[in-house]
């Protein structure tokens, strides 16, 4: 049965209490000292000095409290060496882990691209949810080259075909059918009005399908009536 | 027991005990979860300065107080392993039921915590930084139920002098839940 | 103490006096024996190999002759493409290639091999296999909700999976995730056991290499899944709020990131083919020895590489996003390294070759399924060469090259390792032989229709056919005659694969009923396994469990006159 009691024969004595006391001290000093380097920060309005301390509190200190968590408490010290690597590597693989995908989500531009919603979030500031997400001025900090014809090509097309005429390889696959802006009776009932409404925020606004969906979060205004511009030129006269 | 253990549970050509292996292996694999979770936050975090709007209003008294708990329902659990360790499976039961009552008291003050976030509009999808919050915040409070509950199966065999191994093994997996707090404090709370 | 692997032995022996008379329920349904927990996990993945076959079977059809009405199906609508697509690469992976290789043969064989009487832990080991079977009965509930089974390829990537306005599927798509990750659970619970009881519960004698080869790769195997499912755990449960409450973890308006998604599944999802390559190579590996009559050739080679291809996977993973709109820096170092990891992968394949060479071989069915793997499985991977330099790959991204490279290595892990070790391992399972002239004829019919259905799709990448496309009459230039006569070449050579399949289930089921009794080794083995009863008893071995003082693959050894010499016999 359960005669396996193992007794750490290393002859080790931890004084646990102590261990504890320490641990509590630590908490003091981590919560303690990002309000010392506020106070630092605005007193001396040296930032560097008030990070570093923030970082070394806060983070360093939790690392070195999870240090004594996991070799006195969890005995890791006394361990065999195996479960001292294996779980170092699954710590390197998280390394590993950021090291690879930070450099896409983190960063947001690199040689050749640009996160261009992301930089527009910064700059704007998200908003920190005191109310529900309001539907805000979408007009980005961040100006973009806008070529109302090659961006259609990119981004209706596919859909509604280069033509608009509603043929574009993705739109033969859907029901309703995309829109074909040279068909007469789609100008019966639309005007510039609806036609704007509806790229902005998605035909199911308007009772229309959900497959033609809001593009108001990837364009403003400006950019929202170029597009309805352009596909008033499909139309036939 | 109930249930006969196979041979194969009692050999040991580690000189690990076959149960304190494994849960070394299941830590493994929950470092691997929580660092993808914690990862991919703060690849979020550290590219969206402008979620320190966000941050600031997380009750730093509050997770500090968090933080005491579990940690002295850390030192509880390795104070029910010493009593283990003699043998004595009322003392180390007792241990236990106090690491639990540290977890219901976590677990408590959280959901008052939340509660109060939540009712002032902070809601898990007003934005990046909360929904993360929540998210980390979240898998950890299912990870501490999770170890109370079966802490309180083991402290039930323990009472009876049964399983006493056991007990090592669940608070080898508590202290793990307490080192994850330990990075979620500051990460969640103080990095404003 | 157990300090040494002679532990109190004789402790539990008491414990099996119990099982006298059992219930059909407590011996088959909610059994903690690891053979039958094996039984449940074969028989489970076999049956969604049916199912994952069968959506195969109806889009290829579709593919060859668009707009026909599919017998057994009706007409495919481009949603239930997209489902079917969906839901084969999901099942055959998750559900079929995990679940058979690793879950089944490493449950059956790894106590059996390593000379104890059970998993370490039973019951955790039914708990896994009743999570496992819950992931599957959800994912085939899936396939009935409102608007079907999800549609948004099983790498799910968002926005497409995060909207339920684009994949239209919204409810399939959340059932689908929470499949998958119950059933990310069975495995990681299952791992653990694997790998605590061939770390522990080995046969005294036994050191580390006299483990068998097949044991090592499906335990490292186990750990390579464990080390990398957690990250895509993580990003399941943000892709899930995002599903369901309408968080924005991956939205870019919200502060979210739809690359984070694709990283983290393919940090997982590049291990997860080494996940399930290894155990296969294993099988092969071991069936090679016991037919070629000799030593593998290096078999510390052979561990080591496994390990270093294991520590590699972990670096290669962004090539399948090369054009995703990932850092260009990053693309150049991801290249190199798949690049290198092609060099263990060969250095095995050289090894096996070096094993088979003056060996003194007999080409049984399992042997034919062996040597049929490493052939295939190299055509897979230098093909996987073209792909992994990211300037070539430009071009075949999201083209069938990618499909045909994939299938040429999926497939000779799940089906042809499946059939390699089925047929290797039945008469221990079952105390039947299987029989031999049917076991070639289904070979054959399944061998060389698989080739004739995938050369055509590499052809057909290289002309640019791209890929989750439910009709390609609405592109010009993919409508040719030619191509559409490729596509149903491919489609036919499905149509005789999969009746080449009904003759092994005839096989299986009248080899069960009336095959020749199988004696305890009738393949003349020396692992452990072959020294008890076909099928073996619980404990499986009652008189007392083995000691070990060789190897595993003492062939044809100059001082004995038998050309083998089990594990267990006294020198």
């Amino acid at each position: 049965m359960s005669d396996h009691q193992e007794h750490h024969d290393d002859g080790h004595h931890v004084n646990y209490f102590k261990i504890y006391i320490i641990l509590l001290v630590l908490l003091v000093i981590s919560v303690v000292g990002p309000i010392v380097a506020d106070v630092i920060r605005e007193v001396t309005g040296v930032a560097w000095i008030a990070t570093l301390l923030t970082l070394v509190t806060a983070f360093g200190i939790a690392v070195y409290k999870a240090k004594l968590v996991i070799e006195n408490f969890m005995h890791l010290k006394w361990e065999k060496r195996i479960m001292k690597w294996m779980l170092t590597t699954s710590l390197l693989l998280m390394a590993l882990m950021f090291a690879g995908i930070s450099p896409d989500v983190m960063n947001h531009e690199g040689t050749n691209w640009r996160n261009v919603a992301a930089e527009a979030a910064v700059a704007r500031g998200i908003d920190s949810g005191e109310e529900e997400a309001v539907e805000e001025d979408t007009a980005p900090a961040v100006e973009v080259a806008f070529d109302v014809e090659s961006m259609f090509n990119i981004v209706c097309a596919t859909c509604h075909g280069s033509e608009g005429l509603g043929d574009g390889p993705a739109g033969a696959a859907l029901d309703p059918r995309p829109a074909s802006f040279a068909d007469p009776e789609f100008w019966e009932t639309r005007d510039m009005d609806r036609i704007v409404q509806v790229i902005t925020n998605g035909a199911a606004s308007v009772g229309g399908s959900p497959l033609m969906v809001a593009w108001s979060a990837s364009f403003d205004e400006g950019q929202i009536q170029e597009f309805a511009d352009y596909v008033q030129t499909f139309r036939p006269n | 027991m109930a249930f006969p253990k196979p041979q194969a549970t009692l050999r040991s050509a580690t000189g690990i005990p076959t149960g304190r292996l494994a849960v070394w292996w299941l830590l493994a694999s929950e470092v691997v979860i929580f660092g993808g979770v914690l990862g991919s936050y703060l690849m979020h975090r550290l590219g969206h300065p402008e979620w320190a709007d966000a941050a600031v209003h997380t009750n730093t008294m509050i997770g500090a107080f968090n933080t005491f708990v579990l940690l002295s329902s850390s030192f509880t659990a390795v104070l029910a392993h010493q009593a283990a360790e003699r043998g004595d499976g009322k003392t180390a039961a007792k241990f236990l039921l106090f690491t639990i009552g540290g977890a219901f008291t976590f677990l408590g003050i959280k959901s008052y915590e939340w509660w109060y976030e939540i009712s002032h509009g902070y809601t898990i999808t007003s934005n990046g930084f909360w929904a993360f919050y929540y998210t980390a915040a979240g898998l950890h409070a299912l990870h501490v139920i999770a170890g109370a509950i079966i802490m309180g199966i083991v402290a039930f065999d323990a009472w009876r002098n049964l399983e006493l191994q056991r007990v090592e093994l669940i608070g080898i997996y508590w202290h793990f839940v307490d080192v994850v707090w330990i990075f979620l404090f500051p990460l969640l709370y103080i990095a404003k | 103490m157990s300090e040494t692997a002679v532990a109190v032995e004789h402790h539990a022996d008491h414990a099996h006096d119990h099982h006298g008379s059992e219930g059909f329920l407590s011996k088959y349904v909610f059994s903690t024996d690891h053979k039958m927990i094996a039984m449940q996990y074969l028989f489970t993945g076999m049956g969604m190999a049916v199912i994952g076959g069968f959506m195969a079977y109806v889009f290829r059809m579709q593919l060859a002759f668009p707009g026909i009405s599919v017998p057994g199906f009706g007409q495919v609508s481009p949603g239930e493409y997209n489902s079917l697509v969906t839901n084969h690469g999901s099942i055959m992976i998750f559900w079929v290639a995990m679940p058979v290789l690793i879950a089944a043969f490493g449950n059956y064989c790894i106590p059996l091999m390593i000379g104890a009487d059970d998993m370490v832990f039973p019951r955790i080991n039914r708990l896994s296999y009743q999570i496992f079977l819950l992931s599957a009965v959800i994912l085939l509930l899936s396939l009935f909700v409102q608007g079907g089974g999800f549609g948004g390829a099983w790498t799910a990537y968002p926005p497409l999976s995060a909207v339920g306005d684009y994949n239209q599927t919204s409810l399939g798509a959340s059932m689908w995730l929470v499949a998958v990750a119950l059933e990310f659970v069975a495995f990681l619970l299952g791992g653990i056991n694997f790998i605590t009881t061939l770390m522990n519960s080995r046969a005294p004698g036994m050191k580390a290499y006299d483990i068998p080869l097949v044991c090592w790769m499906i335990v490292i195997a186990s750990i390579l899944f464990m080390l990398s499912v957690g990250p895509l755990i993580a990003g399941a449960v943000m892709l899930l709020f995002d599903q369901t409450i309408g968080t924005g973890f991956y939205d870019p308006a919200r502060g979210g990131d739809p690359i984070l998604w694709q990283h983290l599944f393919w940090f997982f999802g590049h291990p997860e083919v080494y996940v399930v390559l290894l155990p296969a190579i294993g099988i092969t590996i071991d069936v090679i020895a016991t037919f070629a009559r000799k030593k593998v050739f290096g078999y510390k080679m052979m561990l080591y590489t496994t390990v270093a291809t294991g520590v590699l996977s972990f670096f290669v993973w962004a090539h399948h996003q090369f054009l995703a709109g990932i850092d260009p820096r990053m693309a150049n170092v991801f290249t190199i390294t798949t690049l290198l990891i092609s060099i263990p992968i060969a250095e095995l394949c050289f090894v096996i070759i070096a094993t088979l060479y003056g060996g003194s071989i007999r080409l049984t069915t399992p042997m034919l399924w062996a040597l049929a793997f490493m052939a295939e499985f190299l055509i897979g991977g230098v093909t996987g060469i073209f792909l992994g330099a990211s300037g070539a790959d430009i071009y075949f991204h999201d083209t069938y090259f990618v499909l045909a490279h994939f299938h040429y290595t999926f497939y000779p892990i799940a089906i042809i390792g499946t059939f390699c070790a089925f047929t290797y391992w039945f008469p221990k399972m079952f105390g039947k032989m299987m029989n031999e002239t049917l076991g070639k004829i289904h070979f054959w019919g399944t061998i060389i229709p698989f080739n004739i259905i995938f050369i055509p799709l590499f052809v057909l990448g290289m002309g640019g056919q791209h890929r989750r496309i439910y009709n390609y009459e609405h592109f010009p230039e993919l409508a040719g005659e030619g191509m559409y006569q490729l596509r149903e070449l491919a489609t036919y050579a499905l149509l005789v694969m999969l009746a080449f399949q009904l003759v092994f289930f005839y096989n299986c089921i009248s080899s069960w009923i009336r095959g020749k009794k199988a004696g305890k080794n009738p393949w003349e083995s020396n692992t452990l396994e072959w020294t008890t009863e076909s099928p073996p008893p619980h404990g499986n071995w009652p008189e007392g469990l083995p000691n070990v003082y060789r190897g595993p693959y003492e062939y044809a050894h100059p001082d004995r006159e038998q050309d083998y010499w089990p594990q267990n016999e006294p020198a």
